[in-house]
């Protein structure tokens, strides 16, 4: 075999070997149950915040771990918390089941009016260590949840007492800070269980 | 799904005080609750959700119109809704139950909120009323979330 067929025969190698790749990854991808990837990754802007014990919370501390965050609030009485139950329950799976890797869960307030650091702390860790609230600023979160899509909206139930209309959506954020796959409501365990190790697995 | 969990033997504790007469059949009591579950309440918080099966055994639409409980400062009915990808929460006035029908409060739906706790009782005593009529008291235990 002269030197030009050695070359053409490493080139079909190669695009054998991509095109095998490709159809491995189309392949994963298409056996996702719930999660939606982002194309494009979106980088988290640039924001100031901070956590459930007082550190500063920016786009960085998203950076070297993946995240499952989650936008709500500690006197919401049922959605938020079986969310947070549920991603809880989705972390402690993974492990059981020999996980590389699981992800860190993140509950971003969008009532930082009444979650204050304390308040969060309490909330955050009744669900697992390792967890982290996030609070601050109006406008810093805004600056957040308005790069990342999520919507909130205070609203009034009953003279003092207010509720806030939120984004139901868990967003998965990846080693490198980007918002990389969306997780809709409803939440199902089995569906985070199947997901997760093919979208972190296959990074 | 929630489960259950902590929950007293329920029918045993279940005292149904009302006198509607127009029952299916004289062996069911004319309003049941089952599969109660009230969530103990999150660390430094006094509310709690609540979820419930409420049965009405007679020919007649029940219509409950108010919970109280003498261990909460104000029960409410919500429901809450994903609406477009929202989560929203609605305050529900009164809940309307059908004759010879079972209505289901439950998790991301229609359940109580229980705000305001004013003792640390582990027993927590709930009495429905539609209007003036004591529909059914009972009594129950907090349910621990699962973790």
């Amino acid at each position: 075999m002269g030197p030009r067929n050695i070359l053409i025969a490493i080139l079909l190698g190669a695009a054998l070997a991509v095109g095998i790749f490709a159809a491995a990854k189309l392949n994963q991808l298409t056996e996702l149950r719930s999660a939606l990837i982002i194309p494009e990754p979106i980088e988290l802007p640039n924001f100031s915040l901070l956590d459930h014990t007082n550190k500063p919370v920016t786009a960085d501390t998203f950076r070297g771990q993946w995240d499952l965050v989650f936008f709500g609030f500690t006197n919401c009485p049922d959605i938020c918390p079986t969310t947070l139950q549920t991603l809880a329950s989705i972390k402690r799976e993974l492990e059981n089941t020999g996980s590389e890797t699981t992800p860190r869960i993140v509950l971003v307030s969008v009532d930082p009016e009444r979650d204050t650091p304390a308040v969060l702390g309490q909330y955050v860790n009744y669900f697992g260590q390792g967890n982290l609230a996030v609070t601050g600023q109006i406008d810093e979160i805004v600056k957040l949840t308005a790069a990342l899509g999520i919507y909130f909206k205070k609203t009034v139930v009953d003279g003092d007492n207010y509720s806030v209309d939120h984004s139901a959506a868990v967003l998965l954020i990846n080693p490198d800070g980007e918002f990389s796959a969306l997780f809709s409501a409803p939440h199902l365990l089995a569906d985070y269980v199947n997901d997760l190790p093919v979208i972190m697995g296959g990074r | 799904m929630c489960s259950a969990v902590n929950r007293l033997p329920s029918f045993a504790l279940l005292i149904a005080l009302s006198l509607l007469c127009s029952c299916e059949s004289s062996d069911k009591p004319p309003f049941v609750a089952t599969d109660i579950v009230i969530t103990e309440p999150m660390p430094g918080k006094l509310m709690s959700a609540g979820y419930i099966t409420l049965s009405n055994n007679t020919r007649a639409s029940i219509e409950l119109t108010h919970i109280v409980s003498p261990n909460f400062g104000s029960i409410e009915m919500h429901e809450s809704v994903v609406d477009n990808g929202i989560a929203k929460m609605q305050r529900i006035d009164s809940l309307s139950i059908q004759a010879g029908s079972t209505s289901k409060l439950e998790r991301g739906g229609k359940h109580l909120m229980l705000m305001r706790r004013t003792d640390s009782s582990e027993t927590i005593s709930l009495n429905f009323y539609s209007g003036e009529l004591l529909l059914l008291s009972l009594q129950t235990s907090f349910a621990s979330r699962t973790h």
